[in-house]
């Protein structure tokens, strides 16, 4: 054996380096461990879920352009569509790496019927009048919510395994944090009635029990009203 | 909501009017004929004197008659023109106007045509980010040379002739039809920014004109992909592009005649994915249609006739000696 000090191991219990050892988790500390709710099957059809109401949502948004008198709304959503088609394809590129195919447009998936048809609630507005009943139906009940169960996803999904997943919901939660203020933004404007006021308040109470009913995003909700 | 919208069912707030797109059309027939070209625009006096009552258009039309428009449409625009503050507040709001449309077009296509391909849908969700800024930007703009959204009447022919039930035909109209269009009034915009030394019109418009080329391949790549193997739906985009073409050529006015006030921009078309073909058939087919000459002619009849028709009404109205 040679005398000099070892940067590489041998073949030998005697021929290790002199490297101070660490684990994976030392530096800096870090205090995850390998447990989550989700396996990689329930992951991907949970990603299904998600994408299939961006896909929808950046659909319906576009559809009501043309329908809203309101210029800054116009532009407003202008952007905020190609924010949600890049949540919508961040989800489908996620499918691949959970063993779940490579067709990114069948990749979205309703968790239910319910859920689809609360979905195309949420676009039947096509009056140039319903503006409130357009932005209420998406930023102040389904975005919420997206918001509640992203998080909660990531908080109950293995934080090792799966963090690819949490880092792209982590980044559609911020946008979506944005979408939301923005339309709180707006309405507040909007609804500067007591009538106008109401119906916010209508279609809120409308949609949200549509949601509870579907059990929303993707299926599970226990029946306990979303609160935000 | 429901699937395809008309161009009367765009919403507006109340500072804006409509004016009736029949205009538009009857401009892309026109012979190089002066008496032809007054013989129309007499006809749709009417129309255009409704249109323009309470809007910026208003003085213009009393002084010009219907004949303003031709005067706007056909002249490039010269910063020693004595009307060059009215023309160029009419030309940026028309810019405004069209991509609003745009914006709305792109928006339509992401709901009317739900089982298009993912990448399609990626494709217009971008432009709707694209055409929302654009219309930020002209409102800008506009309020910049003192003008504001809804100060003259708007014509919706962009979204009538480009909004086409069928995909194909849709991007055909809306992404190189109507971006095609965009790449030559940009181009002249940025030309004329240059000549009067606006630095802040030069560059936002230059930044929007590469946006307009990005959505022209979009265009190009989406026709080719809605049409695979099937070269008589190929054809019938094709037609259909040049029908949007001819339309919005405004009778010559955007060609690469000499006397054109919006030349062709080439370079820009070329970069964006048009053929040499298919820009020299559009040289071709923009070209027909009256002369500046002739055009000139015609608002010099039709002031005249207009001023007399005043003239004998406010005679009328005068109470008798």
């Amino acid at each position: 054996m040679s005398t000099a000090t070892r940067l590489y191991p041998g073949h030998g219990p005697d021929e290790r380096t002199s490297f101070e050892p660490y684990s994976a988790f030392d530096i800096p500390e870090d205090l995850r461990e390998l447990h989550g709710r989700y396996d990689v099957e329930a992951t991907a059809r949970r990603i299904r879920n998600f994408r299939y109401t961006h896909e929808w949502m950046t659909m319906v948004m576009g559809g009501w352009i043309a329908t809203i008198p309101e210029i800054p709304v116009k532009t407003g959503l202008g952007k905020i569509i190609w924010e949600t088609a890049q949540a919508a394809d961040v989800l489908g590129r996620r499918l691949p790496e959970l063993r779940a195919g490579r067709n990114v447009a069948t990749a979205s998936q309703p968790p239910n019927d319910r859920y689809a048809a609360l979905i195309q609630e949420i676009a039947a507005p096509d009056s140039p009048e319903q503006t409130i009943e357009k932005l209420a139906g998406i930023f102040d009940v389904l975005a919420p919510h997206l918001i509640e169960i992203y998080e909660q996803t990531m908080r109950a999904t293995d934080q090792i395994c799966d963090a690819p997943t949490i880092e792209l919901l982590d980044e559609i939660v911020r946008r979506l944090r944005h979408h939301v203020a923005w339309s709180k933004d707006v309405l507040d404007r909007l609804a500067d009635t007591d009538a106008r006021r109401e119906r916010r308040r209508a279609r809120i109470e409308q949609v949200r029990g549509l949601l509870l009913e579907s059990r929303g995003v993707t299926g599970e909700l226990d029946g306990s009203p979303a609160h935000h | 909501m429901k699937s395809f919208v008309t161009h009367e069912e765009l919403a507006r707030d109340s500072r804006f009017v409509r004016q009736d797109n029949v205009l538009a059309t009857m401009l892309s027939q026109l012979p190089d004929d002066a008496e032809a070209v007054v013989q129309c625009f007499e006809q749709l006096d009417p129309m255009v004197a409704r249109a323009v009552s309470g809007t910026a258009a208003e003085p213009l039309y009393d002084e010009y008659g219907a004949a303003f428009m031709l005067i706007v449409l056909n002249e490039a625009l010269d910063p020693e023109d004595p009307a060059i503050a009215t023309r160029l507040l009419m030309r940026m709001h028309g810019i405004f106007i069209g991509e609003l449309q745009a914006l709305e077009g792109a928006g339509r296509s992401l709901w009317d045509f739900p089982d298009a391909p993912w990448e399609f849908k990626m494709n217009m969700a971008r432009q709707c980010w694209d055409e929302a800024r654009h219309v930020q930007i002209y409102e800008k703009l506009l309020e910049r040379l003192g003008g504001s959204p809804g100060m003259f009447p708007e014509t919706t022919f962009l979204f009538e002739c480009a909004c086409n039930d069928d995909p194909a035909m849709r991007v055909a109209g809306v992404n190189r039809g109507l971006e095609g269009l965009a790449c030559d009034v940009f181009r002249d915009m940025i030309r004329y920014a240059d000549k009067v030394g606006d630095e802040v019109m030069r560059q936002a418009v230059d930044y929007v004109l590469a946006d307009e080329l990005t959505h022209v391949r979009f265009g190009s790549e989406w026709v080719r992909e809605f049409t695979k193997g099937d070269p008589e739906r190929y054809e019938r985009v094709q037609d259909f592009r040049r029908q949007v073409d001819k339309q919005f050529s405004f009778g010559g006015s955007r060609s690469e005649r000499d006397d054109a006030a919006i030349p062709i921009a080439r370079a820009e078309r070329r970069e964006a994915g048009f053929s040499d073909e298919e820009i020299d058939e559009l040289a071709t087919l923009s070209a027909s249609g009256p002369s500046r000459e002739t055009m000139r002619e015609a608002a010099r009849i039709i002031r005249e006739r207009h001023s007399a028709r005043r003239l004998a009404a406010s005679q009328q109205m005068e109470p008798r000696a």
